[in-house]
């Protein structure tokens, strides 16, 4: 673990984007977007910071990275994934989730947004974006888009566990469900019931009164020793999350799948069904039943395969080879990409992207090393001259 | 008492408007260096305690542990939620009701100097241990009862009345009980869910355990403390010590489906809460009712 400060400054903010689309009913709670900003009192550059595929803007690996930034002299800005419901609801300008340009563009209008509104005591002299997961992508998408449009100046980007291609690292992670857990909804079931008893015994033997988070967090821990106990968590994680993307994106395409267009749900109804239904669908299916049908209506040459095509890092390919400043950090066993994915990163990155043997998908956010060399890449000492 | 509160809620709902298009809420700091060391210190003492009990793994004692929960006896993964619709718009309200004043409030409290918070709670949960002692008799755990008891002796004496938890150094730490539990240990079930306005995710059988013990407090009413003029500011400010010692937020994830997810989570954990009842139980029986050779 890298060393953290003891004291981490914190403010919620919550925008009120003004593009925003009518936000459905059983979506009042989403119609702010909520970021965080750790500030500093003194001027210092802006480290921007974009969760991973599904994430709210304050999660345990944002925690970590902000500590490590912010004890670093960076102002700390932490947002939302485009892909999490509240960003879907409050600042997307389609509701339609996974577009990795279009998401761009929404992420870098909320930025300026969110930026221009700070209170003046912010004193801001230089602006860097650090994603991780999916976030990575969108960070580099976001810095490309800002070098043309030279609104906010982003000097550098660090990358840390990006997809290269956002559709087959997501059929991954579908297929990893289906061998964990089983196709639909049985073996979500099958698992609870292992869990329920495992967590069940647990409690019964130790001689706690209160099943407390402490006792949750650590119980948990000890039901999660296998690797196949770690791939079912990472793949139920993901599948909650893509249930939620699928349930809005769905209601805001009027594509059908779960709910009826012409009458949407409401406050007072049960919503259990419907994410029982979606639990068992993968993300293909979010594509080809919703995606797909809407951004083909709306862009006449698109077909299905430009889509998928169009939702690849490549597609921002001769600038990550040439700009200097984009930057990644990944592991050789993240499950999200393949060995030619890799392969394609350090190639276009060339000295740019350090790849650590061990910590799999984020493991190794927070290690010593990982910390050490994040701060070098954005502080322009990246490659370290004695390597 | 009514006004000072009133202006109390007032600046922190004021507090940190900047722009329209932004609001601006400072929140606790954050305390990463502390919290791993607190993580880290956690998953030591579980591992020393699961090490501890496989130490203990006599052939005896494994004859007398009730036999190990298998997945076929795990619950449905479905709730009971007869009173849903009513149950939502609840959520919904106490979710509005957190964001616009609870919270806000709750953070306002927490800026205080920490000496001064940990002796409001200190002295609530002082307090709390009358429940307690009388709850843990109901449930005829006496050695938990006792141990409430030589809790609300030493802490209203040596900790001046209530202020300082002093029991938990001298390796007595509280471990508060209540009516629901009483019940739970009875034999009833959860029965339907609940959502009580203000206070959160409930059952039946928790939310009538909650009327027990304001009834038990308000029945025996301490000092005066639960029927005088003080008791309407003594309750809110007990209320919000709590929600301060909560971290749960409405909506962190922004999750469209968070009434199931909390609804799944908190019945859950009761029910497992109860099989513990029933352990416990089970492995004293033999003990208690069947000496040998009677």
């Amino acid at each position: 673990m890298a060393s953290l400060p003891a004291k981490v400054p914190l403010s919620e903010i919550r925008a009120e984007l003004p593009w925003r689309l009518p936000v459905p009913q059983v979506l009042w709670f989403d119609a702010k977007l909520r970021v965080w900003l750790s500030a500093q009192d003194k001027p210092a550059p802006l480290a921007i910071v974009i969760a991973g595929t599904g994430s709210d803007g304050n999660t345990k690996t944002i925690s970590i990275l902000r500590a490590a930034l912010y004890g670093a002299g960076y102002h700390v800005l932490t947002m939302p994934s485009p892909t999490s419901p509240e960003f879907i609801v409050s600042a997307s300008s389609t509701g339609v989730p996974g577009d990795l340009m279009r998401d761009g563009k929404d992420l870098y209008a909320a930025m300026q947004e969110i930026i221009a509104h700070l209170p003046r005591k912010v004193r801001i002299t230089d602006i860097d974006v650090v994603g991780y997961s999916l976030g990575g992508a969108n960070a580099a998408i976001v810095k490309s888009i800002d070098a043309t449009e030279q609104k906010l100046k982003i000097h550098r980007v660090v990358m840390i566990n990006p997809p290269v291609s956002l559709f087959s690292s997501v059929g991954r992670l579908d297929r990893l469900f289906t061998a964990t857990i089983g196709p639909g909804d049985q073996g979500v079931e099958l698992l609870y019931r292992r869990l329920y008893a495992q967590i069940a015994n647990l409690y019964r033997a130790s001689d706690r009164l209160e099943l407390d988070e402490n006792f949750l967090l650590s119980a948990g821990a000890a039901t999660l020793k296998t690797d196949a106990e770690f791939s079912q968590a990472i793949a139920l994680t993901f599948r909650l999350q893509l249930v939620d993307m699928f349930f809005i994106g769905d209601l805001y395409a009027k594509t059908g799948v779960s709910t009826d267009p012409a009458h949407p749900p409401k406050v007072g109804d049960s919503l259990e069904a419907i994410q029982r239904e979606l639990r068992a669908k993968p993300f293909a299916e979010y594509f080809t039943r919703v995606f797909a049908p809407y951004y083909l209506k709306r862009r006449p040459d698109a077909t299905s395969a430009s889509l998928i095509a169009s939702n690849r890092l490549d597609i921002i390919s001769d600038t990550l080879r040439s700009g200097g400043d984009y930057y990644a950090q990944t592991t050789s066993n993240d499950l999200i990409l393949n060995r030619r994915e890799l392969a394609w990163l350090q190639d276009t990155l060339g000295s740019r992207i350090v790849v650590y043997d061990h910590g799999g998908h984020l493991g190794e956010i927070g290690d010593r090393q990982q910390v050490a060399d994040m701060l070098e890449m954005l502080s322009g000492g990246w490659p370290r001259s004695t390597q | 008492m009514k006004a000072a509160l009133l202006v109390v809620l007032l600046a922190a709902m004021l507090d940190g408007c900047a722009s329209q298009v932004l609001s601006i809420r400072t929140v606790p700091d954050q305390t990463p260096a502390a919290d791993n060391a607190a993580a880290a210190a956690n998953a030591a003492a579980f591992a020393e305690a699961a090490a501890a009990e496989s130490a203990n793994d006599s052939p005896q004692a494994a004859q007398e542990a009730p036999p190990l929960l298998t997945p076929a006896d795990a619950p449905s993964m479905y709730t009971y939620d007869p009173w849903e619709r009513l149950n939502r718009f609840t959520y919904r309200f106490n979710a509005r009701f957190d964001e616009a004043i609870f919270l806000p409030v709750a953070d306002t409290y927490g800026r205080a100097p920490r000496p001064i918070r940990a002796g409001i709670h200190n002295f609530f949960g002082n307090l709390a241990e009358i429940d307690s002692i009388i709850n843990y008799t109901l449930q005829w755990r006496l050695k938990y009862g006792w141990r409430s008891l030589t809790r609300l002796a030493i802490n209203s004496t040596l900790g001046i009345g209530g202020l300082f938890d002093v029991a938990t150094k001298l390796k007595l730490p509280g471990t508060p009980t209540g009516f629901a539990t009483t019940l739970a240990k009875w034999g009833m079930h959860p029965g339907p869910y609940l959502v009580i306005p203000l206070l959160g995710p409930s059952t039946l059988r928790d939310g009538v355990g909650f009327l027990g013990d304001y009834g038990t407090e308000y029945g025996i009413n301490v000092f005066n403390l639960y029927r005088g003029d003080v008791s309407w500011g003594l309750g809110t400010v007990n209320a919000v010590d709590q929600r301060a010692n909560v971290s749960f937020r409405y909506y962190s994830g922004g999750s469209p489906f968070e009434y199931e997810t909390v609804r799944f989570l908190y019945v859950r954990r009761r029910l497992i809460e109860d099989e513990g009842l029933r352990a416990k139980e089970a492995v004293k029986k033999p003990a208690v009712e069947a000496p040998a050779g009677k």
